[in-house]
């Protein structure tokens, strides 16, 4: 069997479309997303700058962001990707899995800050450790139907296995008591997840709603 | 062993057999209210279905019975053609919970059923949008019911013969109460898993008939303030699901008293009548079909913090309950909302729009419509971004903002979370709102970027300006409510809110 001619590997793709999924970021987080060594992936953001797809913005630490025409670019050259790893059908079926998923994770994003107590719903205060770890146990159950979801993603297209690493690591710091990872921080799992979300969206081409 | 058993004043049985929707709907029959007419199959069948894995032997039998007794009470027929009779499968488990089907419509709507609804309303679009009704919620239902496991419900699939229909949507049903977030609701609430859910089948009113039908829900007093007053949201020529789902903007309640005045009436006279029932605040889902109203779900009313705190006073002066009993409906959580800061009660405010506070606080600033916008304009001060919806892309439009609205989303949306972990005051689901460009419209007004307004993540209210706030017991309600309360335990010395609260609750429960 003859495979189709690879298309040339687009180094650039990768941190164009973090930005594109995660919004306006530091190099330390477009590093976090990718996997790339931060200076790698500050040198892409400089290439990509140069081109106008990306711009930086003052603040500390300094954000990256993508013009109008670096959106343009990043929506064009996924649809690309998408097609010529002839992975539409197996992403949008995931996609579908993931869907069912998300309001579940949210409600648990949920039920970690707030606590319902006598029909009354306050905020979690985080001094009933059996009741926390009762949601942790869930986000850890949630976490198992997740993998296989990321699993056809990445087998599909391998850059979606970078979400398993970073969902695996946000729940793992978060089980060893690093609670801010569940909801809290911008590597908790609700962010990651919440990246995810973006990316299917955009790879797929749907709308939110 | 009955497994079926019809809906009406006479039906026995608690909520544990009955689950919570058929039981408010026994309630609504017996006050005599206009309630679609139908039957209800118990927790009992679902747990032999859990438990076995099919359902119950003779339940096909009581089922077939029970939409024969169905069509007899309606003079038509399930699957038609001729006078087609479309029914309504809805969970309805003793607590109702997430992730668990919601409900399949116009089930029944054979191809054959359809083509006779046609003919007997002469109006085939209509025809043609219920039986689109029932595809997607049948599609969505059997979805639900398969999990994470297949969601591939195939439209194809769906069985042209009424009966099978029903069939399928109640083990839908059934096996729903296994759905993944659902276990995650029971265990988070300490809800036991073994207790199954109730289903409930009706005949179909049509919300989505003319002109002069629709879906709304309705509280019978004002679920963020406590004010005596219907507050709920309507739907003009669209089924109930619709209002629901929140994909669609609904119109302010009110709008009902000019388009369908006897709806109106009926509604308040109902929710009065629901009221006097539990003695308490309640909430109703309601549909018209060519100007005549029926009640499709009732409960009480189930309201937090200052609103709470109004319904139990309000309720006492009205003499539907006693001081003791008011006091007693107050949780001393519910006064934890005294020490937020919130617009003040008696501010002469100019509400914007209003959502579901997802975040307490006040926060003051000028509007925002993208997260760049206000990041760039929270460098010469605070800034509220008003969004559709947020995504990761706004996340550093959220960290600049002090505060935060969005026009969808309910308080487990992403915003919601993310507001929550910043702490940053916030409204969601402000239904209503658009957000055009670098203007914001609502309520017929439109505002640019810029505009200062005040957010009020305890109420939900979106206000022009910035109005007085206050932080602490300034209310003349919740005064009362505390007096009564130092009476009741005797004790007269200052404490603080949740304090004097409790202490009546000792007194009162030792007596």
């Amino acid at each position: 069997m003859t495979q189709p001619e690879a298309p040339a590997p687009d180094a650039a793709l990768p941190v164009l479309h973090a930005l594109r999924c995660a919004g306006a970021v530091s190099v330390a987080r477009v590093a976090a997303v990718t996997g790339l060594d931060p200076s790698d992936a500050e040198s892409e953001l400089i290439d990509l700058g140069i081109d106008g797809l990306v711009t930086r913005l003052p603040g500390d630490p300094p954000v990256w962001s993508l013009t109008g025409a670096g959106r343009a670019a990043g929506a064009e050259r996924i649809a690309r990707e998408l097609e010529s790893a002839r992975a539409r059908g197996r992403v949008t079926a995931a996609y579908e899995r993931f869907m069912v998923l998300n309001p579940e994770l949210l409600d648990l994003c949920t039920a970690w800050q707030l606590r319902p107590v006598d029909g009354v719903t306050g905020v979690n205060d985080h001094t009933d450790a059996e009741y926390d770890s009762r949601v942790l146990a869930r986000f850890a159950d949630l976490d198992g139907r997740a993998a296989a979801v990321c699993a056809e993603l990445a087998a599909a297209l391998p850059r979606f296995g970078r979400y398993r690493a970073r969902l695996a690591e946000a729940l793992g710091r978060a089980a060893a008591g690093e609670t801010a990872y569940l909801a809290d921080n911008t590597a908790s799992y609700h962010l990651v997840w919440a990246e995810l979300h973006e990316d299917l969206l955009v790879t797929l081409g749907r709308e939110r709603w | 062993m009955g497994w079926v058993r019809p809906l009406s004043a006479r039906t026995g049985g608690t909520a544990g057999t009955l689950g919570g929707k058929a039981s408010g709907l026994v309630v609504l029959h017996r006050l005599g209210l206009p309630v679609p007419a139908g039957f209800v199959v118990t927790t009992g069948a679902c747990r032999a279905f859990l438990r076995d894995g099919r359902p119950p032997a003779g339940l096909d039998e009581q089922l077939a019975a029970a939409v024969a007794d169905l069509e007899r009470a309606t003079g038509r027929t399930f699957g038609g053609p001729h006078r087609p009779l479309a029914v309504s499968v809805r969970s309805g488990a003793e607590v109702s919970m997430p992730g668990m089907m919601s409900t399949v419509l116009n089930l029944g709507l054979t191809t054959g059923a359809t083509e006779g609804l046609a003919a007997e309303t002469g109006d085939r679009a209509f025809a043609r949008d219920a039986r689109r009704g029932f595809l997607a919620s049948f599609a969505e239902a059997l979805a639900a019911a398969a999990g994470a496991a297949d969601v591939d419900a195939d439209v194809d699939a769906v069985p042209d013969d009424a009966a099978r229909q029903l069939a399928r949507a109640v083990e839908a049903v059934f096996a729903s109460w296994e759905a993944p977030r659902a276990r995650t609701y029971r265990e988070l609430n300490g809800i036991p898993h073994d207790l199954g859910t109730a289903v409930v089948v009706q005949q179909m009113v049509f919300g989505n008939r003319d002109g002069r039908s629709g879906s709304g829900v309705a509280f019978s007093r004002d679920p963020g303030t406590g004010e005596d007053t219907p507050f709920g949201e309507v739907l003009f020529g669209h089924q109930g699901e619709a209002v629901v789902s929140g994909r669609t903007t609904t119109r302010p309640l009110r709008e009902l008293a000019e388009r369908e005045p006897e709806v109106w009436a009926g509604l308040r006279d109902a929710l009065r009548r629901i009221e006097a029932h539990h003695r308490d605040a309640c909430y109703v889902e309601f549909t018209f079909q060519s100007g005549e109203l029926w009640f499709l779900q009732a409960r009480p009313g189930r309201f937090a913090g200052a609103a709470a705190v109004r319904v139990a006073t309000e309720l006492a002066d009205q003499r539907l309950i006693g001081r003791d009993e008011a006091l007693l409906r107050v949780s001393p959580l519910h006064l934890r909302h005294v020490r937020t800061p919130r617009i003040a009660p008696t501010a002469e405010a100019d509400v914007l729009v209003r959502g579901t506070g997802a975040c307490p606080g006040v926060a003051t600033g000028r509007i925002a419509t993208t997260a760049d916008g206000a990041v760039r304009m929270a460098r010469t001060g605070p800034v509220v971004l008003v969004r559709p919806e947020t995504s990761p892309g706004d996340l550093h439009g959220l960290a600049a903002a002090a505060g935060i609205v969005t026009a969808r989303g309910g308080p487990a949306s992403h915003a919601a979370v993310v507001a929550r972990a910043m702490g940053k005051p916030a409204v969601v689901g402000a239904t209503g709102l658009a957000v055009d460009g670098a203007s914001v419209t609502a309520g017929g007004r439109t505002l640019p970027e810029g505009t200062l307004v005040t957010v009020d993540g305890t109420s939900g209210e979106v206000v022009l300006g910035s109005p007085r706030t206050v932080t602490g017991a300034a209310d003349a309600h919740l005064h009362r409510l505390l007096a009564w309360a130092d009476d009741a335990s005797g004790d007269h010395s200052a404490r603080d809110e949740a304090q004097r609260l409790a202490a009546a609750h000792a007194a009162l429960r030792g007596r």
